[in-house]
């Protein structure tokens, strides 16, 4: 009875779980998918793991920093995208490809 | 306090558009999967009380920054298939991830987090935290605000010159 208990009790703990999966599938698509953009779509679902994880830590202690730092996690995150996805601009111009096991020489 | 539908429900939906992310050939797929499970992420921080957050989360997330992956991804005319890594690297790389992801769950369930804890609730008759946040955001956070908008405006810079080069050092001309 015990666990059927704690499944139906949403605790902090479901919230880590489920933050610790997302942040597991977007470091599969990093390591496995091939094409830059799906990488940086990777990156992002990583940030929005430890957002959550942020805020599940925020709202069960009752303290709002964690929000605060979310604002400034999301900001960064935006701000990356931006440059990450300016960098693919420039490969694709340079290359036509965004497959990145073609950039393994930097010197083009 | 979440309900175990509502919570349930929100993860599965989380999950699934994730693993999209994931497995999907086709990258405008995996960018509006991407959307959807930044929209699902926006639910949790709702449900947990983080009103300001989440709607920030779908203003930002699976607004702006969505269009413009769209946009970049339709900017680039993508025919050839991805090139697969070997077998065997495959396999080291999953292995390991797996291994973080043990270990990971693993800290968690031995951290000894009260499962009983509780959501704090704010009092309805105090301020709302949404109002909290802004205070802290506009009194003590206020350097670290202003910086974060110098931040963005180097890198609206940075982005246009980046994105403008040709060549960059070892240009052919």
């Amino acid at each position: 009875m015990q666990n059927l208990e704690s499944f139906i009790n949403i605790g902090l703990n479901h919230f880590l779980y489920l933050s610790s999966i997302v942040f597991t599938i977007g470091l599969l698509t990093v390591l496995l998918r091939k094409n830059l953009i799906v990488i940086l779509m990777g990156i992002e679902l990583m940030l929005n793991a430890v957002n959550l994880s942020f805020i599940a830590f925020s709202s069960y202690s009752g303290d709002i920093h964690g929000q605060v730092l979310v604002f400034f996690v999301m900001t960064v995150a935006a701000a990356e995208a931006g440059v990450g996805l300016a960098i693919a601009v420039a490969i694709f111009k340079k290359f036509k490809e965004v497959d990145i096991s073609f950039f393994q020489k930097l010197k083009g | 306090m979440i309900s175990a539908p509502l919570f349930y429900g929100f993860s599965f939906f989380i999950i699934f558009f994730s693993l999209l992310v994931l497995l999907s050939a086709n990258p405008i797929v995996a960018a509006l999967s991407l959307a959807a499970a930044m929209v699902g992420v926006a639910g949790v921080f709702f449900a947990l009380g983080a009103h300001f957050i989440a709607a920030v989360q779908v203003t930002v997330y699976a607004g702006a920054v969505m269009v413009l992956f769209v946009i970049v991804l339709m900017l680039f005319d993508l025919k050839r298939d991805e090139s697969v890594s070997s077998a065997l690297s495959r396999f080291l790389k999953i292995a390991v991830v797996g291994l973080i992801l043990g270990l990971i769950t693993g800290a968690v369930a031995m951290s000894g987090f009260d499962s009983s804890l509780q959501i704090f609730v704010h009092d309805p008759a105090s301020i709302t935290p949404t109002k909290k946040l802004a205070t802290l955001l506009f009194e003590k956070y206020l350097f670290a605000f202003e910086v974060l908008g110098v931040l963005l405006l180097v890198i609206a810079i940075g982005v246009v010159s980046v994105s403008r080069i040709k060549g960059g050092t070892h240009a052919k001309s």
